[in-house]
């Protein structure tokens, strides 16, 4: 009976799969054999011949993938640093007040990523916001703020902000407070029982928001497109103006495989090494 | 009445089939109460699609704007061929791309070629040669249109040192982070090769290729602020972030001079490359897409924008303005106020016209836009 129920099981699961099947790995799998074409058609009825991979790595695009890779890499590390203090208030210290800062922070998610990016345009530029009260306290301006790559890295920084915030704080409130006590009482000092309590206990949620933010901002286009004034090109812009002004969707296809695959191996990778399921509070 | 699990997975069953079914039956009916219209901005303002509309109450009529042509004829190329049954892009896209592919179908000439008759002097007379295929047949109607170089702020940049320097102002090492580079990759192509001495609508040897290649790292590297946006590149005109910005023209300088700034002006190039010419003008063109089940609507709204009032909403519709070239008509020509003369830099209209190449396909554009990859990475 039990077998039985098991098949019935599998059985009514096939639509859901087969769903999930068309619906996310197919679109995968168009893309995946149209990097394999021969550069410049439109149709998979060619014989494949790998020549976008080629093209990919004799024009310079690791370039691209490489500041991707980078600007995405310090967006996380600096978002680690800042958003810890806060994750461990929101988790720990701040009681109600965490409603309020949740709410603050999740309203921002209501509001197009792109009109934020202008509102800090508008508030770098020259003549913008800043400049111009500086301009008329000091009679100095603010020379340059935009279109660079520390502007990037800083829109990247505030766009995925809230990626890392959540995820480190429920991260946060996993370590016990009796483990952190009894170090205290053991003799541990503060530092030992940040590197040695709550870091290592809170690696989940660490990972995760690691996680969330690097692949997020490996794949970004608008900070570096609206904030750096493209000072940089990203990876995500060279997918796109193959795929459009290239006319060559083979090339931008082999782009997004190897973006793909980079961060599939690293999310495989990290993901292999923490317990979702203790992060998701379903220990034991 | 009692639903088993059985039966209501049958009856699922049966609505997927019919959906299917329905799907068929569907394409062989005119769609007579649908238009759907694929376009560049302006042809989908109430202004225009409103009295459309009105016209047809039991129609509906749907207009997308694009960000760039190749985007839209991706659509097509992705199957939405059976979506859409209008598509307004640049010419050449039309001429290169659309009409080989087979996505776009001729216009029935006896209906539409009267309404050259009322074009300006450049599309009346012979009737705009590039609205037709190698093989003399209609392929679009044309209607916006503008001079597109560069754009610079007069008061840093006379408007007369601008035009006799041409593009070589973005050569000078003075110039060397004062400019911007509105990244219209496919533009961006033909202004570089023109910049480089090189008319980029013949082939290139190897040398003009190395030109351009130079050409394109030293220009791209010199800029301030590169953007596809129009409005941010207006913006640092105005500030003074920059004094000019490579690539541009009555397009994007057009909405910063209605807003005042008539120091913000489109420029044509006095000589170049190209037979002489240094400029390149954009012409657009309205093509019935090849819908295996069109609507009949489609034709009627393309004789429907020839009206006069609906050839103002389209030259000024939000965003940025336009000459038309319907304007060659006295009475679609009365319906622009002075400012608004201004903003489309009429006075010298004509003039930048006849300095401008036509626009045309790159003839190594894989090769070119390779180069121009690397060159802005740089």
């Amino acid at each position: 009976m039990d077998a039985l129920q098991r098949r019935l099981g599998t059985l009514y699961a096939v639509p859901a799969v087969a769903l999930l099947v068309l619906s996310f790995v197919a679109p995968l799998l168009v893309v995946a054999a149209f990097s394999t074409m021969p550069q410049g058609v439109f149709s998979l009825l060619h014989l494949p011949d790998f020549s976008a991979y080629g093209t990919l790595v004799t024009q310079g695009y690791w370039q691209s993938l490489l500041w991707s890779l980078f600007m995405a890499f310090a967006a996380t590390v600096i978002l680690f640093v800042i958003s810890w203090p806060l994750a461990f208030g929101m988790a720990k210290v701040f009681k109600r007040f965490t409603l309020v800062l949740t709410i603050g922070v999740v309203l921002t998610l209501f509001v197009s990523e792109n009109i934020r990016l202008f509102g800090w345009v508008l508030t770098l530029m020259k003549g913008g916001l800043i400049d111009g009260y500086l301009g008329a306290w000091f009679g100095g301006g603010l020379e340059g703020a935009l279109y660079n790559v520390p502007v990037i890295i800083f829109g990247l920084v505030y766009v995925y902000f809230p990626f890392m915030l959540f995820p480190l704080a429920q991260g946060i409130a996993m370590v016990p407070d009796d483990a952190r006590q009894a170090a205290r009482d053991l003799g541990a000092s503060r530092w030992q029982i940040l590197t040695e309590i709550d870091l290592p206990l809170s690696a989940p949620g660490i990972v995760v928001g690691s996680l969330f933010t690097f692949v997020l901002a490996t794949g970004a286009l608008a900070e570096a497109k609206l904030l750096g004034g493209s000072a940089v090109i990203v990876m995500a812009a060279e997918v796109e103006t193959a795929f459009t002004y290239g006319q060559d969707w083979p090339l931008g296809s082999a782009l997004s495989m190897t973006l793909i695959a980079i961060v599939a191996v690293l999310a495989i990778f990290t993901i292999a090494r923490i317990d979702l399921d203790s992060i998701m509070g379903r220990r034991g | 009445m009692n639903i088993s699990r059985r039966t209501f997975t049958a009856g699922m069953g049966a609505l997927g089939a019919a959906s299917v079914l329905g799907g068929t039956r569907k394409a062989f009916a005119q769609r007579a109460d649908e238009l759907n219209i694929l376009c560049w901005e302006g042809y989908n303002t109430d202004d225009v699609l409103g009295p459309f509309r009105e016209m047809h109450p039991d129609a509906t009529v749907r207009a997308e704007s694009g960000t760039s042509d190749p985007d839209m004829i991706n659509k097509l190329r992705a199957g939405e061929v059976n979506v859409w049954d209008l598509i307004n892009l640049n010419q050449p896209w039309a001429r290169q791309r659309l009409m080989p592919e087979g996505l776009i179908k001729p216009l029935d000439k006896e209906r539409f070629m009267p309404f050259f008759e009322r074009m300006a002097p450049e599309f009346s007379n012979p009737p705009y040669p590039l609205a037709f295929s190698d093989d003399d047949e209609l392929i679009g109607m044309p209607q916006r249109y503008g001079p597109f170089s560069f754009v610079v702020n007069t008061d840093k940049i006379s408007r007369e040192t601008a035009e006799n320097e041409g593009w070589n102002i973005f050569l000078d090492p003075a110039m060397q982070g004062r400019y911007g580079v509105l990244t219209y990759d496919n533009w961006n192509l033909i202004h570089l090769s023109i910049t480089a001495g090189i008319n980029p609508f013949q082939p290139m040897d190897d040398a003009a290729k190395e030109k351009f290649r130079e050409v394109a790292t030293q220009i791209m590297g010199g800029a301030t602020l590169k953007s596809a946006d129009l409005v941010a590149m207006n913006t640092a005109l105005i500030n003074g972030e920059i004094d000019a910005y490579f690539t541009g023209g009555t397009y994007t300088a057009s909405p910063a001079r209605l807003d005042g700034f008539s120091n913000i002006r489109g420029i044509t190039p006095a000589s170049g490359p190209i037979d002489g010419k240094g400029g390149v003008a954009w012409i657009e063109l309205t093509s019935l897409v090849n819908n295996p089940d069109p609507s009949p609507l489609a034709a009627d709204f393309l004789e429907f924008v020839q009206q006069p009032e609906i050839c103002k909403a389209v030259g000024f519709a939000e965003g940025t303005y336009n000459p038309v070239a319907q304007m060659g008509d006295p009475d679609v020509r009365a319906l622009w106020n002075e400012e608004e003369l201004d903003a489309i830099q009429w006075d010298s209209l004509e003039e930048e016209m006849a300095r401008s190449a036509e626009y045309a396909v790159v003839a190594d554009y894989d090769e070119l836009m390779g180069i121009y990859t690397q060159a802005r990475r740089a």
